[in-house]
């Protein structure tokens, strides 16, 4: 009895210390991804779902959900977005070279078509970045789109 | 002493030996091409081995071949690249380098590996057109199923076709498009 106190206690603090270590945070970019929803004249909905379940680990500003102020949630998030941001950076896609920028866009319709982005383990967790069926659509019809009017204007 | 001069002795011919390597190589290269088309050689033949053990299935070996792709793109120097080939290699390295990173470490997702392989292909094929280092005929074949009917194009060395993007289970189905010399 005396000893599994003992051990509560223990993970307790051990809990409370580690709320002291907190992770950096991705906060630098412009909370709008201007350059982006510009360059490619993304629809209004459009932009609304990228806000939803792909800006969070995809470019240089992150919304936390309060829940991630508790660690260790919030160094998964971290790292998360770390993963994230060096595959795909929404707000440095416009530096990307034009060849960049396809090979991107088509990595983006495919993973969102076979359904591994957002990733299934971040949105069990993260409930509302999962995307329905009618919202991969949305997006998959966009690329497609944005796709065909890069080839079109490359020569 | 005598010890030290039998070490310096032995280095003396191993230096030897290797000068004469060396000046054998050099030879050879100048006989069957002029040095600057031997550039991307190393690149289209671990290109070619990618290709080859996608048409078995190979995951593993396909990672292996991505990974030694990585190595043959960070080693080219562009100053030994006639000024054509050295624009488009300049605008396709970055790219190509990163699909090849992502074979390399796909063993296991074969058909991860062969989405980055697609548009792999269509990089290496500019970097040919501006022209073929390796002394060997290349064919451009086409699958046309591949990509929900888009289709998908690769580089080979063979005249007969052989499927990287189905394998086994449709080994010779496409078709060829072009000839690289």
């Amino acid at each position: 009895m005396k000893n599994s106190s003992k051990v509560f206690i223990g993970i307790a603090a051990l809990i409370i210390g580690l709320q002291f270590i907190q992770p950096s945070r991705n906060d630098q970019g412009d909370p709008l991804h201007g350059d982006f929803q510009r360059e490619f004249n993304v629809p209004q909905q459009t932009g609304q779902i990228l806000s939803r379940s792909c800006f969070d680990c995809h470019s240089n500003r992150t919304s936390y959900p309060w829940y991630t102020m508790l660690q260790p949630i919030g160094w998964w998030m971290g790292s998360h977005v770390n993963k994230g941001k060096v595959e795909l950076n929404f707000d440095e896609f416009s530096t990307y070279s034009l060849r960049r920028k396809q090979s991107k866009l088509k990595s983006i319709a495919n993973r969102i078509g076979d359904q591994s982005m957002p990733l299934p383990s971040y949105t069990l967790v993260h409930r509302s970045a999962k995307l329905s069926d009618r919202e991969q659509k949305i997006l998959t019809d966009w690329v497609d789109g944005t796709l065909d009017s890069l080839n079109q204007n490359k020569r | 002493m005598a010890m030290a001069s039998l070490l310096f002795a032995a280095c003396n011919t191993t230096t030897k030996t290797t000068d004469k390597k060396v000046s054998d190589t050099t030879k050879s290269t100048l006989a069957s091409s002029p040095a600057k088309k031997d550039a991307t050689a190393n690149l289209i033949s671990d290109y070619l081995k990618l290709k080859n053990a996608l048409v078995q299935d190979n995951d593993g070996q396909a990672a292996l071949a991505g990974r030694s792709l990585v190595v043959s793109i960070g080693k080219i120097d562009t100053l030994s690249l006639a000024a054509a080939q050295a624009k488009v290699f300049a605008d396709i390295s970055a790219d190509a380098r990163e699909h090849a990173e992502h074979i390399g470490a796909n063993a296991g997702n074969i058909s991860h590996q062969r989405e980055h392989f697609e548009t792999l292909s269509g990089e290496i094929y500019d970097l040919l057109k501006t022209g073929n280092s390796t002394g060997k005929k290349l064919y451009y074949a086409n699958c046309p199923m591949y990509n929900k009917g888009k289709g998908g194009n690769w580089i080979s060395e063979t005249k007969e076709i052989h499927n990287p993007y189905y394998g086994k289970a449709m080994q010779d189905c496409g078709s060829l498009k072009e000839e690289l010399n």
